[in-house]
């Protein structure tokens, strides 16, 4: 900025500057610790209202001023309880600069966060400040934290699929626009894995209607979080995408508010009629952070000493994910939330809870992680509740009878070490699940689009692999579909606008798949 | 438990009980309890919550320079009218920091009339 321009701006601000005596509600600090602060006055405070400490009192006006530089800025506090002399807070920031018999101001305002275009592709904490260097945000717009779910009359059922790019979801466990699926599993069975596919798969969607995809990274390594931002800047998803980062390192009150910040940043797209998915990895570690803001704030310890809102703490943020109706802009939030189990026990206090709230689950086992089955979808106890309706029909088509004939492979799997004493029925019932299962694995960072993963199944409910080495199974697959693709192009893109796969499209598939036989003998090396 | 009993005690002489006959009292029912170990804590929380309230009622006025505060008085006063706040307990300090103007804190409120809170305000306008 220009010195001239420096100096009008300042003599403009001392002209408008109006020497009001405008009166201020105020308390003072009793007792900090621990992050949280007790504060004795405050008598017209509301719940999740804004403080913010006064650090200028007895300051000289140099060491006052907020100096960009010095990174520090306003420092405030959010009011969690209402006590009959005194409110309590957790303190937004660093702890140490508040002292006992410091001034807390009111400020009349709820906890909001910046939303806007400005923030796609930026890194932000839980209060909305920009992590990655990239300088503040001009244009955005302010929304709170805290905000009643649309109501039932502004809602409109999930009917619009989710592609996650990943075959066994899309096929089995399909999800719709608006929906809350669960991704549920032990430590390291990939469930950051699934959700940040889904992330890099929207790359497909076409721009109008893709969704705006949020990452809401709580209690996570930094190096974690650095290195799925980097995944996303090389897969070119970053551009639609929106990290709230809120690490272990961070206070517990941050780790707290990250999934409902990523929601009041999801709901301004929402408003605009736009599609959002967002991702909170993870809600176990939410509530560990509420646990300990809790145990702070001296709320009356229950369950495994979890609060007594724990369930309202998990339901009020997932209940605002939804579809909106056409009078309301029709766009949606569907919700990811990730839940960590400890030896694959679902019946956790949370994770029950988060399983009541949520509209299915994709449950993820180390069993079948370790076997080399990945993504290490549990197809048995996962399930869709809502998004079967928001399938396409040609996946539909193709996808029908996939899980019961997992679901038989799974009955018959403990047979598999008689095979020679088999009957040819059970044989063949087990060879075409191991095919199968095959067929699901996939690769991490490799989603599939919906209509080449269409005729891949086409493919192998025709038994086009039914005689292909089962260590190639998925390598005949994928080439199938790069055969289509370069091929028969138009089917795939006709797939793909209408979501149908006719008499004719089945034609020319089965056609394609003896065209596929024969110039790829080296699958079909069995083929007598 | 000490708190519940020391605010007992805060309100009996608030209600215009005699100090001593308070304290008589309290002790009584302390030793009838069997909870005559607690005085020392009630003690210290009563001492907490006297403090507390005498902290509640005060109204304090800073000024940048000891001369400034006859002129503050006046606007004080005019405030403190419109305000209906009572000013029994008005205490004046000075800061050198506020730089001029003035300052009043207290009975929940804060009114900062100093030129270090307009210079402040001055220089976020223009910086941001």
């Amino acid at each position: 900025m220009a010195q001239s321009s420096i100096v009008e701006k300042i003599i403009k601000e001392i002209e408008g500057h109006v020497g009001a005596q405008l009166s201020e509600h105020v308390g003072k600090v009793t007792s900090v610790g621990d992050g949280v602060v007790a504060i004795d006055g405050l008598a017209r405070a509301v719940m999740s209202e804004v403080v913010e400490f006064e650090e200028a009192k007895g300051k000289k006006l140099a060491d006052a001023i907020d100096s960009p530089a010095s990174g520090k800025g306003k420092l405030y506090g959010l009011v969690l309880n209402l006590e009959e002399d005194s409110v309590r807070a957790t303190i937004l920031g660093d702890t140490s600069r508040v002292h006992e018999g410091m001034t807390v101001k009111s400020t009349g305002n709820v906890l909001m966060v910046p939303s806007g275009e400005e923030l796609l592709g930026r890194v932000v904490n839980a209060l909305g400040e920009p992590l990655d260097g990239k300088g503040p945000f001009k244009n955005a717009a302010m929304m709170p934290i805290e905000r009643q779910a649309a109501g039932v009359i502004d809602r409109k059922s999930v009917s619009v699929p989710l592609a996650t790019g990943i075959v066994a979801i899309d096929a089995m466990i399909p999800i719709g626009r608006g929906q809350r699926e669960l991704i549920i599993g032990d430590r390291a069975t990939g469930k950051t894995t699934v959700a940040i596919d889904t992330i890099i798969n929207q790359r497909y969607e076409p721009e109008e209607s893709r969704p705006i995809c949020i990452y809401v990274a709580i209690g996570q390594k930094e190096s974690k979080t650095a290195r799925i931002v980097e995944q996303l800047r090389q897969e070119g998803a970053l551009g639609y995408t929106i990290i709230v980062d809120a690490p272990a390192s961070a206070p517990a009150a941050l780790q707290f508010l990250a999934p409902f910040a990523g929601v009041a940043i999801g709901e301004y797209f929402m408003d605009a009629g736009r599609d959002v998915l967002i991702i909170y990895d993870d809600l176990s570690k939410q509530a560990v952070a509420y646990r300990e803001l809790s145990l702070l704030l001296r709320r009356p310890p229950g369950r495994e000493a979890y609060p007594g809102d724990i369930f309202y703490l998990h339901s009020r943020l997932l209940e605002r994910a939804c579809r909106l109706s056409e009078e309301k802009g029709g766009g949606s939030i569907t919700a990811l939330p990730i839940i960590e189990t400890q030896e694959g026990d679902v019946s956790g206090y949370i994770p029950t809870n988060v399983i009541s709230i949520t509209d299915g689950q994709i449950f993820l086992t180390s069993n079948l992680f370790n076997k080399g089955v990945r993504p290490a979808i549990d197809v048995g106890i996962s399930v869709s509740r809502v998004g079967s309706s928001a399938q396409t029909k040609a996946m539909k088509s193709v996808a029908g009878t996939l899980k019961l004939t997992l679901a038989q492979f799974r009955d018959l799997e403990a047979f598999m070490q008689f095979a020679q004493d088999l009957d040819k029925v059970t044989a063949d019932q087990i060879a075409t699940g191991q095919r199968m299962v095959e067929l699901l694995k996939q690769k991490n960072g490799a989603p599939i689009p919906m209509e080449k993963q269409v005729v891949m199944l086409f493919a192998a409910m025709s038994k086009l692999f039914a005689e292909t080495p089962i260590a190639r199974v998925q390598e005949a697959a994928r080439g199938f579909a790069e055969f289509i693709d370069t091929e028969h192009a138009g089917e795939l893109k006709e797939i793909n606008a209408t979501g149908v796969l006719s008499d004719d499209l089945k034609k020319t598939l089965t056609h394609a798949m003896e065209e596929f036989r024969l110039g790829h003998k080296e699958f079909f090396a069995e083929v007598k | 438990m000490e708190q519940a009993y020391a605010k007992v005690l805060c309100e009996l002489i608030k209600n215009g009980k005699k100090p001593t006959d308070a304290v008589r009292a309290l002790k009584e029912l302390l030793e009838i309890r069997g909870r005559i170990a607690l005085l020392p804590k009630i003690a210290r929380a009563f001492a907490r919550l006297a403090a507390r309230e005498e902290a509640r009622g005060k109204l304090t006025l800073t000024v940048a320079r000891r001369g400034d505060a006859k002129h503050a008085i006046k606007e004080v006063e005019k405030f403190l009218t419109t305000q209906k706040i009572s000013d029994t307990d008005l205490c004046e300090e000075v800061d050198e920091t506020l730089i001029g103007g003035w300052r009043l804190e207290g009975q929940g409120v804060l009114v900062d009339a100093s030129w270090k809170k307009s210079l402040l305000s001055i220089y976020t306008a223009s910086t941001q």
